[in-house]
């Protein structure tokens, strides 16, 4: 098993001196060590930001073991070092390396990211900048290192196409694959690059901003998208039919440090039925698939057994979803409960949240609890096809305060289509009923207080979404709400807190801006912005430099109403889910009219079309 | 149940000389669990599954003989049991026997350390000579001066050093110290140094069982 012995020496000489060590030196139980001799493929995985954040993450759990399941493919762990390691790695003249190896990653024949969020942008220039690689695809001319991106930002990866050499658009089970035996072919027959983006620019999901041309109108908007040959029109997302018998990891890499999220986890769905307007994830990972009870019950096992974990997590957009619920719940805590494993169970809904349900989970853990009613009205909340009432709200707290629960965190939206002062002051009214809720409760605890924290959200508007179109509020707008908010709020027991405006604004003009947003996030790379997600590393002020040195408007990008017919910047790219739909639900939005989930009748998204079959009939 | 005290050697080397000493507790969870053993767990509110580690290694420090015990609820074959943890642990944290504990670790009096550092040996002899090696040392109570020389044993200069100190839970004297008190002597850095700890040896003498 190979090991680069000469990184490990310079290692050595400093690794005692940066914060928690054992992040930056890999070799822990469940990674994968191969014999370089053997290997024709090599793949850095890399996630843009620190060993903790990305450690937690199942997609890059799931593509690890896929690739390393092929003999002669080795794919490794990067992450994106702290400050002092980083300095300390510049000053030795170290380059970024991958875990298991420890070699070089600017050696490798893929560097490959996945892109969670928009504030990681300048994380993934830092991180192809210390591993050597020069940041502009333009400067890179030989085969390998390919520079590929995944994740849900690359539905418009358009502000990262001056830096990337193919995006992988959808699920990656296969793709990736595919991508790898490519570089295999085209390694042994001395294929170029340029070969080589044709050839994978013609594999379904695959994404090659290179031979993409686009021109721009007088105001600013995208004139026109064009393809070269041979990459397609439109590039089109990949999905997994037979999600049942997708793989599934048998093994994760067990971090040494306990990291937040240290534990086992099992994919239940995937796709989400329910169609909140706001909400991209709703639409871009369409459609609902969903595993059998038993198919999660022998994965959890096998999960469990090979890790030596004693914590599992479901993971899925929504799990209360699941057909059969119950039956998985019971199922699975009857083997954890056994086995000393304690079963943890996000993103519940709250209408769906039930005495039974509470059970399960509350004889396994007791914390705080959360439900996100999103708006305060009910008005507001039919606006953006939440469909929560205030009822279920108040009959999962009752459930809750009765089960001895004493701390409720609701979270909220400002900023929202149609919001006016009355959906502000309901958000305040419903946290005070479900204070009053509390005292409703005749076997509560004498001499406790409810508590109930209120977050408020900045609202962001999404490509891929009913609400591409609309604007998002100005800082003077949300600010001001933000103060209605606490001159209402009297009661002690509410505690209001909000997001940094900033924040979501620069969110906003990432997530919808086009390949010209490029050069601002170049040149506030340059300045120094790098751990955008970090409060302490966000420099607000160096992104406006950098926009204003461009001569961009970061205001042209979120605070514009776009219209129906303008051209996205990320339009060549075809999430299933068709425009006409975003369209004719931006319209019911107005109107205030709510559309049913997809379990209670199909709205013909699009995705039916798309890939054919009966892709939500068997929900 | 029988309750079958054990007690593993195992070697924490390379990558594994930077797990802290609070994270190898779960890393031999893990493993233990991973190796499907039957554990005993204690008793009350809250189980917890009994490992108990002999001697903490300093994070950073090399380990071929260390020392754990936990409690078997079956009778198992060592090599079984040695086998069976080697292929739940990490690469480079390595069962090397499995035993039945002979001695407590209220026993242990010293350890032997190897070192190797790139210094000059002519220099580091002439340290040594020194009438007293005074270097801090933190304790509970805050820091204190102790004198290193009467307390080292065994001091061999080669291509590689290697001496005992004082181990166990009363009075622990660590090895880097007396390179810290190097480098304020010679003046010099050490920009290479690696602590191994060899063995372990109880009051009487010879080596931890
Ligand atoms: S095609 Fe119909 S059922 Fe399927 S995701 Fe779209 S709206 Fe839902």
């Amino acid at each position: 098993m190979y090991r680069n012995d000469e990184m490990m020496k310079k290692l050595d000489e400093f690794l005692l001196d940066v914060q928690k060590p054992s992040r930056y030196i890999g070799g822990e139980s469940g990674s994968v060590f191969k014999d370089k001799e053997n290997v024709d493929v090599r793949f850095a995985f890399c996630f843009p930001d620190t060993y903790e954040i990305g450690m937690s993450h199942l997609g890059m759990k799931i593509l690890y073991g896929l690739k390393n399941r092929v003999p002669n493919y080795w794919c490794e762990r990067v992450f994106m070092p702290l400050p002092d390691m980083e300095q300390k790695m510049r000053e030795r003249n170290i380059p970024l390396y991958a875990l298991e190896s420890l070699d070089p990653i600017k050696d490798f024949d893929f560097i490959g990211f996945t892109i969670q969020y928009e504030l990681c942008y300048t994380t993934i220039l830092e991180m192809l900048d210390l591993a050597g690689v020069p940041v502009l695809a333009s400067e890179r001319t030989s085969l390998t290192p390919i520079i590929m991106g995944g994740g849900p930002c690359v539905c418009n990866a358009e502000p990262l196409c001056d830096f990337f050499d193919l995006f992988a658009i959808g699920e990656g089970e296969e793709m990736n694959l595919e991508l790898m035996r490519l570089m295999e072919e085209c390694k042994k027959n001395g294929l170029t690059k340029a070969e080589f983006l044709e050839k994978a620019a013609q594999i379904e999901g695959i994404y090659v901003p290179s031979l993409y041309d686009i021109s721009y109108n007088e105001d600013g908007t995208v004139q026109k998208i064009t393809a070269k040959a041979p990459a397609p029109e439109q590039v089109k997302k990949r999905v997994i039919k037979d999600f049942d018998s997708v793989y599934s990891p048998d093994n994760f890499v067990v971090p040494f440090t306990d990291i937040v999220h240290n534990r086992a986890v099992v994919e239940v769905l995937r796709g989400c039925i329910r169609g909140c307007r706001f909400c991209q994830a709703g639409f871009i990972y369409r459609p609902f698939r969903e595993k059998k009870t038993d198919t999660v019950l022998n994965q959890t096992k096998t999960l469990c057994e090979n890790t030596g974990y004693d914590e599992v997590s479901l993971s899925s957009l929504s799990t209360s979803d699941f057909s059969d619920i119950e039956g998985l719940l019971s199922t699975l805590t009857a083997y954890t409960s056994k086995n000393r494993i304690n079963l943890s169970l996000p993103s519940l809904r709250v209408d769906r949240f039930n005495e039974k349900i509470f059970e399960e989970i509350s004889s396994v853990r007791k914390s705080g609890l959360t439900f996100a009613p999103e708006a305060g009205t009910q008005r507001l909340r039919d606006v953006i096809n939440k469909n929560i009432k205030e009822s279920d709200v108040l009959k999962g707290v009752k459930i809750a305060f009765e089960g001895g629960y004493t701390a409720i965190k609701l979270y909220f939206m400002l900023g929202l289509p149609t919001e006016t002062d009355d959906d502000i002051r309901g958000i305040y009214a419903l946290a005070k009923t479900v204070i009053d809720e509390y005292y409703q409760n005749p076997n509560r605890k004498k001499g406790k207080s409810p508590s109930v924290s209120v977050s408020l959200s900045t609202f962001i508007p999404k490509p891929f979404t009913p609400f591409e179109f609309e604007p998002q509020a100005s800082e003077a707008e949300i600010k001001r709400k933000q103060k209605l908010m606490t001159d209402i709020c009297v009661d002690k027991k509410i505690n209001i807190s909000w997001s940094k405006y900033d924040v979501s604004l620069l969110e906003a003009v990432l997530a919808r801006g086009d390949r010209r947003v490029g050069k601002a996030i170049y040149l506030a790379w340059k300045k120094g912005c790098v751990l955008d997600g970090w409060d302490e590393y966000f420099d607000f002020g160096k992104w406006k430099e950098a926009f204003a040195e461009c001569g961009l408007s970061m205001s042209f990008y979120a605070n514009r109403t776009r219209s129906y017919e303008e051209i996205a910047p990320w339009s060549h790219i075809n999430m299933l889910v068709s425009h006409d739909f975003f369209v004719e639900e931006n319209k019911r939005a107005h109107e205030g009219t709510t559309t049913p989930n997809c379990r209670e009748k199909c709205s013909n998204c699009g995705v039916i079309k798309n890939i054919g079959g009966e892709c939500c009939k068997k929900i | 149940m029988p309750n079958v005290n054990t007690r593993v050697f195992f070697s924490k080397t390379d990558r594994a000389k930077y797990i802290s000493h609070l994270d190898l507790y779960r890393v031999f969870q893990r493993a233990i669990i991973k190796s499907k053993l039957p554990v005993w767990y204690t008793e009350g509110f809250n189980p917890r599954l009994y490992i108990q580690f002999m001697l903490p290694l300093s994070l950073g420090q090399e380990g071929l003989r260390e020392a754990a015990d936990f409690r078997l609820t079956e009778e198992i074959p060592p090599e079984e049991v040695t086998e069976r943890l080697n292929a739940s642990l990490p690469l480079d944290l390595r069962i090397t026997e499995t035993s039945v504990p002979v001695m407590k670790n209220t026993d242990i009096a010293e350890a032997e350390y190897k070192i190797e550092a790139e210094l000059s040996r002519e220099k580091f002899a002439e340290f040594a000579q020194s009438e007293k090696i005074l270097v801090e040392k933190k304790t509970k109570k805050g820091i204190s001066e102790v004198d290193l020389k009467p307390n080292i044993k065994n001091l061999e200069i080669s291509d590689k050093i290697t001496l005992r100190l004082p181990a166990g839970n009363e009075f622990n004297l660590n090895p880097a110290l007396l390179f810290e008190a190097f480098e304020k002597f010679s003046g010099e850095k050490i920009s290479r140094i690696k602590i191994t700890r060899t063995r372990i040896f109880a009051k009487n003498g010879e080596e931890f069982k």
